[in-house]
């Protein structure tokens, strides 16, 4: 029977299929990248290869990757979260002042006195009407998404800068406060890297598995289409946009928590570099193709590199000159690594 | 000898898989209006696009005053004489009159605008056609007719031999289509020849000095259109003679109504009114801008309307997820930026309509998955490696199956299948043809648009006449359906 011969040939890749797609292909040559750039540093930055440096690369991560999940959904669905370093800051200085003790006076040493888990709580609830607004702005009003979503950085970061009075509350903490930044199980390695590690392989499996992940794929890929095929692409993006604010919320306390203080400058760039690593990754601007794992990846190799220059003595500032170079080379080597392989 | 502006022989033009004109020739008669006919896809977009310089010729020579005549695109086109107002009018709405005018043909130093003679020339020239039309003003705020007036005379001052014309009455009013014919017959005696393509029949004997027909990428005839007799022998010409193959249409037995729609209109679709039943194929045919795709659209719940769609004995929801979940698939008229998703593979375009079947509580079970994709790809024998394949890479009827496996899968009661066929080869066309068949056997309804009148004869039991966004004609299908009265009636005769 030709037609059963047909169906087998499909079924077992006969015809020429069975490559790998171009995600894994992408992920793969990341992930080599940046083994050869662990190996490299090893060799030749002086003390680069031992457990204090690579434990402290991680923990410096955790931020970065935590919001990049949030970015990197946004922007395979076609749209982007310029919100999220605000947003740190707007968490991180009411996480601050809901938890400092109530001295029943009017200043920067005088909070609500909540009990830490309802202050955590409460921020995260308060900072996720900022995603609710970047939905509205973004889904109902048709801003552009860069447009809305830098607004609603200054709207947060205003807020910060409001409650913490252009400084800092860092008075009458509880003892809880600086847990999640400080606690930690093996040298460097803390809570908030536990945090890190739980909502990635949170997110990949979503990403992965899930009906919701595949849409997320599905309107970046063709918004028209999606919604033509019945997927409800407003309600969708609203989603993101909420979530994205959470995960910017969880970031702001972990930083809060790590300084035992709310500060209004922090979190300031986080948005640029949460991107940047994302795209350094693999994630496509354009839409519809990327992952969380390009987040991760980018996020580590930019992190040796700037600890690679740091390490060997060169001033801090050619950090971003360097950042900025091998960013432009990552991504024109993805996009010739592509073409070489669809031409 | 006559003198002819414009002489074109032995013109080819062969897309992948479809020779859109073949071995067309036929001569252009200085400073007459020359109208161009034909149904859609009878090569006339082609053509022009050629003339025009946005399509390469596969083969053939074409003389513009005697001279061998090439274009690599519209600016070159225009320097060599032949300027074109195309259906979407070319003009930039945030800039003047005056700076349309000259736009794409300023003149600089070192870069810079410089103010010029030129311009001077092109308000001169609009005032004499059109003295209404404020040189300084936006364009935006002018009518569609008078923004194809500011292009006229773009044309006219940058001294066209010839101008081509494509569907200039189609968004226009009346009385503008009035000054049009005036400003038109004006040209004429300015030294320019104008080539007028329209579907409306009528407006070729108002204006019209010479009409040629295409049909299938050929050319039929070039006559002077006062030898024509009437509106009968065009539409004889445009349609050819045997294209009603034997379709015997289904009696409808049961009279089980699953679509019924009242009184729907919006911007474009007066008062529509039709039903459907259970397991019939329902056509409508209509020439370009008739309100097809608006029809199918509002329908589905993609574009607002006013009135009522009844399915399955209930007010159908606005959106098109609401239409779906209650029974109904949309092949859309676009299919690569409406109907796949071209960067994902061919397995994840296949479930999206249906994404319950292939998941357990909100998980995809990716074995499932795979099974439905080679199961469609076999089923509607789509060319691929694997379903692993980006859609991107897939020939237009390739990528049209795909979509008609989205909408299978679907598993609707209702198909709306808007052009289901146009631009792609003619195997896969009677590939769809015989799915449609299938489905309609199986029960399902389905709603045909097109704007290809043989496979609406061919597959339809019903059939409804759209022009001008309302329905002017119901037909029974059958061997002795009058094709020349459903043309006369598509292109605007009472």
């Amino acid at each position: 029977m030709i037609e059963k011969t047909r169906k087998e040939e499909l079924k077992t890749g006969s015809l020429g299929e069975g490559r790998i797609s171009n995600l894994t292909f992408i992920n793969i040559v990341m992930i080599g990248v940046l083994v050869a750039l662990f190996i490299v540093a090893s060799l030749i930055v002086p003390n680069f290869f031992n457990i204090n440096t690579v434990s402290n690369l991680i923990a410096q991560q955790a931020e970065i990757i935590i919001i990049g999940i949030g970015i990197a959904y946004l922007l395979i669905s076609g749209y982007f979260d310029m919100s999220v370093g605000g947003i740190i800051a707007m968490a991180a200085v009411l996480c601050a002042y809901f938890s400092q003790e109530n001295r029943g006076i009017e200043g920067l040493s005088s909070g609500l006195g909540m009990s830490y888990g309802v202050a955590a709580a409460l921020t995260v609830l308060i900072c996720s009407i900022i995603g609710l607004i970047n939905a509205f702005l973004v889904v109902k009003m048709n801003i552009a998404s860069v447009i809305a979503t830098l607004a609603t950085m200054a709207l947060a970061r205003g807020v910060a800068l409001i409650v913490a009075r252009g400084a800092q509350r860092n008075a009458g903490l509880p003892p809880e406060f600086k847990q999640i930044g400080q606690h930690t199980f093996f040298a460097t390695i803390n809570v908030a890297v536990l945090i890190m590690v739980i909502l990635v392989i949170v997110a990949l499996i979503i990403e992965r598995k899930t009906v919701f992940g595949r849409r997320i794929f599905l309107i970046g890929a063709n918004s028209e289409a999606a919604r033509l095929s019945g997927i409800k692409v407003s309600r969708e993006v609203s989603l993101l946009y909420i979530a994205s604010s959470i995960l910017a919320a969880i970031t702001g306390i972990i930083m809060a928590s790590k300084f035992n203080a709310g500060n209004a400058a922090f979190g300031t760039g986080y948005e640029f570099d949460a991107l940047v690593v994302t795209v350094l990754g693999g994630t496509s601007i354009f839409g519809g193709f990327g992952s969380v794992t390009c987040v991760v990846v980018g996020a580590f190799i930019l992190g040796i590199l700037k600890t690679s220059v740091n390490m060997l003595g060169f001033q801090p500032d050619l950090q971003l000159v360097v950042s900025g170079v091998v960013i432009i080379i990552a991504i024109l080597a993805q996009r010739y690594a592509i073409n070489r392989r669809s031409g | 000898m006559r003198d002819y502006v414009l002489e074109i022989k032995g013109l080819v033009k062969d897309f992948p898989g479809v020779r859109a004109v073949n071995d067309v020739s036929f001569n252009i008669e200085r400073n007459t209006v020359h109208c161009l006919v034909g149904e859609n896809g009878a090569g006339k977009s082609t053509l022009i696009k050629i003339l025009t310089g946005a399509l390469e010729r596969t083969d053939g020579t074409i003389l513009l005053n005697g001279q061998e005549y090439v274009s690599n695109n519209p600016g070159e086109a225009r320097k060599k004489g032949i300027s074109t107002l195309f259906q979407e009018l070319n003009v930039v709405d945030q800039l003047t009159v005056e700076e349309n005018l000259t736009l794409g043909m300023e003149d600089t130093t070192f870069g810079f605008l410089r103010k010029s003679t030129k311009i001077k020339k092109m308000v001169e020239v609009l005032k004499e056609i059109e003295p209404s039309i404020d040189p300084k003003q936006k364009v935006k705020r002018l009518s569609v007719a008078k923004k194809q007036i500011v292009e006229i005379a773009k044309a006219v001052a940058s001294e066209s031999n010839i101008i081509i014309m494509d569907e200039p009455t189609a968004s226009i009013s009346e009385s503008e289509i009035k000054r049009l014919f005036k400003i038109i017959r004006e040209l004429k005696r300015n030294n320019v020849t104008v080539i007028y393509i329209s579907h409306r029949l009528d407006e070729i004997f108002e204006i019209g000095d010479y009409v040629t027909v295409m049909r299938d990428g050929k050319h039929i005839a070039t006559k002077p259109v006062a030898e024509m007799e009437d509106r009968s022998e065009l539409i004889r010409m445009m349609i050819g003679k045997s294209i009603v193959e034997s379709y015997i249409p289904k009696e409808a037995e049961e009279e089980d109504i699953l679509l019924e729609v009242r009184n729907l209109s919006n911007e474009k679709l007066k008062n529509i009114a039709f039903n459907i039943k259970k397991g019939e194929v329902v056509g409508f045919y209509g020439l370009v801008g008739a309100g097809k795709t608006e029809l199918a659209r509002a329908i589905f719940g993609a574009d607002r309307y006013s009135g009522e769609v009844i399915f399955k004995g209930k007010q159908l929801g606005s959106t098109p997820a609401k239409a779906i979940e209650a029974g109904i698939a949309l092949v859309p008229e676009e299919r690569r930026t409406q109907g796949i998703f071209t960067i994902l593979t061919i397995r994840s375009n296949i479930p999206v309509m249906n994404m319950k079947k292939i998941s357990n509580g909100g998980f995809v079970d990716a074995a499932k998955e795979k099974q439905v994709a080679i199961e469609y790809i076999d089923k509607l024998k789509i060319v691929t490696s694997g379903p692993e394949k980006e859609t991107a890479k897939l020939s237009g009827g390739n990528q049209q199956k795909l979509v008609f496996a989205k909408c299978l899968f679907a598993d609707s009661d209702l198909l709306i299948l808007d052009e289901p066929t146009r631009g792609i080869d003619v195997g896969a066309k009677s590939e769809i043809y015989s799915i449609v068949r299938q489905l309609a056997e199986g029960g399902k309804s389905i709603m045909f648009l097109s704007s290809e009148l043989p496979e609406i004869l061919n597959l339809c039991d019903r059939i409804f006449l759209l022009f001008d966004g309302e329905i002017k004609a119901e037909l029974i299908n059958g061997p002795d359906i009058d094709s020349r009265k459903i043309i006369h009636i598509v292109t605007g005769g009472e």
